[in-house]
């Protein structure tokens, strides 16, 4: 077999592989599973790419958003591989049908868990000979919330159905806790190829606010201030699109929302303006972010507390990577863990529930979405115990995250180090480092350099103009 | 939809269904819909919104009951417009002026065709080899491809431009500029429906509606001249009546027997019923074989016992004679037909063929 840098020059025309995947490539060929923990912008697609590239047979890679797959199949088919398919929910029936028809042409295909839980594409998939099984965004095995797919849990039973193949979890960021329910809930002893978290280009600050008003206040002063482009998270879509708006009137800034709440059109869009240059700041749900390629977001600002370091560290990390200096903000309200606390309890059935429903599952309105989750178990031959364990095991989890977040909340030396010590790294102060809680952030020492925007989007061009610029 | 949107697809005068407006724009093609959505004349809106969730209008609905604009039924779903209704709907409101031809074709698939097919040629006319595809379906993507292999050319790009000039010509400036300002090409990521939404001052579902009739021009343009959009969208003009309805129709003409066309066509009577009420609602009087069905004397006992305003016959106030003799089919067929123009005169039916 040709030397791995052959192959990455043919396909991809590079002449030298990015950290973590050549190690990550070398060992899947030694014969291993691997859990590759690499940040965002790393290239964490061209492995199972070239991998896909180099071995006979079917790269099935599981993705859990919908907007990222449909990315990925068009970026790949952009880079010139043609035999690739999506199926997930979106898919069409008619399309799905044809996609099936043809399962083994398919050189790479992309799979929703809900579509890979299904016993009928499961038997078809058996079919199949599959290099390699992927597991993208690998971190969502363990994250509880609102979002939850609870297909996730299946992978391992599902994997062990399709004959146990050479198998790749991918990830951003993931702790130790976390690496270790990966490979537990997968049923495998991965290696593990992981780069530093640590983004030392990205000034960390935590601001403590009086309250809802003054969070908000202090948004639009940062907002009216900053340099852009920037991202600012909230955890709900209608106040996303409603400080979209608010922001744009208060700063004049050019601001549009993203979520998942928009139809597909408007996200293509709103990702393309942003890429372009088109748009000063998104206001965004945790579903913007993945997929999205762009250097020069010089900041990221948290209007609520995110559920865990790992999805701090992964949105954070989409500030500043050209390395030019950047800003993470995280504004904090007394109160604020309340927020994650209901959510993660929202879908989250008592142990009582859980009991009485094994026992009567007729009784139970299966559109509730904790009882959905409940029937979801039971019709995967899932018993009482276990879900209780699963449950209970859960509820610590993400008790022990939000722990760690508020944390760092209220670290009182360096974020830095408390952020690294998330993920057993450790790390040094400087004074272009951080500024916790009681120290107020200097803007002016920051560096923060304004990107020039692509300019004459929202001039009213006459119609005809804009069309002869078309073509 | 939202509110302002809702309250110009309501009158003062005919109560009209929150149901039959969700489900037409769901295309939801039941013969109840189709009928009420004639009765409404709404069946431009037929299939305009496929993803619109069950309910997703009833929140506008209960807006308007609120601010005191229109009035629901206990049911919750028969919907007035208040005097005051009457008034606020009055306002600035776009129009759509080609809404009878969106139904002569897939008006939706020949929107992402057209919509691709302008991002493709723009990327091409710029040379660009690597951009993002807009998000399609499988055919949509299949048709534009082969499409493209066929009439690639290096004019294709100054004959596209020709094309949109020349149908958004023809069109108010404001369309013309909505049509445009929503299209996605080369260092054009094009604006949200929101953002053009707001830049006109206008509701996202007016916006949708201006696209909709610019983008019917150049759907019309191709019908009547051969332009490079001409085999790209001839496979989406389609008569509103489904396949298997046109089929159980032809059938009904030759033989008039609708059990005789049943059997011939293996399908249940009620489903002859179905398809010939689907056919009389969207073909014109004289394109239908009303005279085949609908006898004399059904005519003169219909005419005799149904008075007043259409909306307000009730099959079931009907004798119960009339009821054992007529099915609620001919009940609602009759009532098309006087709808379409049907008439009595001098004792005989004037659509007879
Ligand atoms: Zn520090």
């Amino acid at each position: 077999m040709e030397e791995l840098t052959a192959s990455l020059k043919r396909v991809f025309g590079f002449e030298k592989f990015r950290t973590g995947q050549a190690e990550t490539l070398h060992d899947l060929e030694a014969g291993q599973d691997v859990l590759a923990v690499l940040p965002t912008g790393a290239g964490k697609t061209l492995i199972y790419q070239l991998y896909g590239y180099r071995h006979p047979g079917c790269v099935l890679i599981v993705s859990p958003l919908l907007s990222l797959m449909n990315d990925q199949v068009d970026r790949m088919r952009m880079a010139g591989f043609r035999r690739v398919a999506a199926i997930n929910s979106l898919t069409g029936r008619d399309e799905r049908q044809a996609i099936l028809r043809h399962l083994k042409d398919y050189q790479f295909l992309f799979m929703s868990p809900e579509m890979l839980s299904q016993p009928t594409m499961l038997s078809q998939l058996r079919r199949v000979n599959l290099s390699l099984l992927v597991i993208d965004e690998a971190h969502c095995i363990v994250q509880w919330g609102p979002d939850f797919r609870p297909e996730y849990l299946l992978l391992g039973a599902i994997r062990e159905k399709l004959g146990m193949p050479r198998t790749l979890m991918l990830t951003a960021t993931a702790g130790k806790t976390t690496r270790q329910e990966i490979a537990h809930q997968l049923r495998c002893q991965p290696q593990v190829v992981a780069t530093s978290v640590d983004r030392p280009n990205i000034f960390l600050d935590v601001e403590g606010v009086g309250d809802g008003n003054e969070k908000q206040a202090r948004l639009a002063e940062l907002v009216g201030k900053l340099p852009g482009p920037g991202i600012v998270y909230f955890s709900s879509k209608q106040l996303a699109s409603d400080m979209a708006l608010w922001l744009q009137s208060q700063t004049g800034k050019i601001v549009a929302a993203y979520h998942a709440g928009l139809d597909s059109d408007s996200r293509f869009k709103i990702q393309q303006q942003y890429m372009a240059g088109q748009l000063d700041l998104i206001c965004a749900t945790s579903a913007f972010g993945m997929g999205v390629d762009k250097n020069d977001v010089r900041y990221v600002i948290h209007y609520h507390l995110p559920a865990d370091m790992e999805s701090y560290a992964q949105e954070i990390g989409r500030a500043g990577r050209d390395g030019d200096p950047s800003l993470a903000v995280l504004l904090y309200a007394p109160g604020d863990e309340q927020l994650p606390l209901m959510l993660g309890q929202a879908n989250r059935p008592t142990a009582v529930t859980v009991h009485e429903y094994y026992a009567r599952p007729e009784a139970f309105d299966d559109a509730d979405p904790g009882v959905h989750l409940l029937v979801f178990y039971r019709n995967h031959g899932i018993s009482e115990e276990a879900v209780s364990r699963l449950f209970t095991r859960r509820e610590r989890e993400r008790n022990r995250a939000l722990a760690q977040m508020l944390s760092y909340v209220r670290e009182p030396q360096c974020l830095r180090q408390n952020w690294l010590k998330a993920f057993d790294e450790h790390g040094v102060h400087s004074d272009k480092c951080c500024a916790p809680k009681a120290v107020a952030l200097d803007l002016a020492t920051l560096g923060l350099r304004q990107t020039t925007m692509a300019t004459g989007t929202r001039n009213e061009t006459a119609w005809r103009d804009q069309l002869r610029q078309l073509f | 939809m939202e509110a302002a949107d809702l309250i110009q697809v309501l009158t003062p005068q005919q109560a009209r269904r929150l149901r039959v407006i969700e489900n037409l724009l769901r295309g939801k093609k039941t013969v109840s819909t189709l009928y009420w959505g004639q009765r409404y004349q709404l069946l431009p809106l037929i299939g305009l919104d496929k993803t619109l969730d069950r309910g997703a209008l009833d929140a506008a609905a209960q807006s308007l009951v609120t601010g005191g604009l229109a009035t629901l039924d206990e049911e919750n779903d028969q919907l007035r417009l208040t005097p005051a209704g009457v008034i606020a709907a009055q306002r600035d409101y776009y129009q759509p002026q080609m809404a009878d031809q969106w139904i002569q074709l897939d008006l939706m698939a020949a929107r992402q065709r057209i919509l691709l097919a302008v991002q493709v040629v723009s990327e091409y006319t710029h040379a660009t080899r690597r951009y993002y595809p807009l998000t399609t379906d499988l055919v949509t993507r299949q048709a534009v491809r082969a499409w493209f292999q066929r009439v690639k050319s290096a004019q294709l790009g100054k004959q596209i431009l020709h094309v949109l000039m020349h149908a958004l010509e023809q069109l108010p400036e404001e369309v013309a500029t909505v049509t445009t300002s929503l299209l996605t090409g080369y260092q054009h990521p094009g604006l949200t429906r929101e953002q053009v939404a707001q830049a006109h001052q206008r509701t996202a579902w007016e916006v949708t509606l201006m696209q909709l009739d610019g983008l019917m021009q150049i759907c019309q343009d191709a019908r009547v001249t051969e332009t490079p959009f001409t085999s790209l969208l001839r496979s989406l003009w389609q008569s509103p009546v489904t396949r298997s309805a046109q089929l159980t129709l032809a059938a009904v003409r030759q033989t008039g027997d609708l059990d005789q066309v049943a059997a011939q066509r293996r399908i249940k009577l009620s489903t002859v019923r179905e398809h010939l009420l689907e056919a009389a609602i969207f073909l014109p009087l004289s394109d239908f074989p009303y005279g085949r069905i609908l006898t004399l004397e059904l005519c003169q006992l219909f005419d005799k016992n149904l008075t007043g305003a259409i909306d307000d016959w009730q099959y079931t106030n009907l004798p119960n004679d009339l009821q054992q003799q007529y099915d609620f089919f001919y009940f609602r067929l009759y009532a098309i037909w006087i709808e379409k123009g049907g008439a009595l005169v001098d004792g005989r039916t004037n659509s007879e063929p």
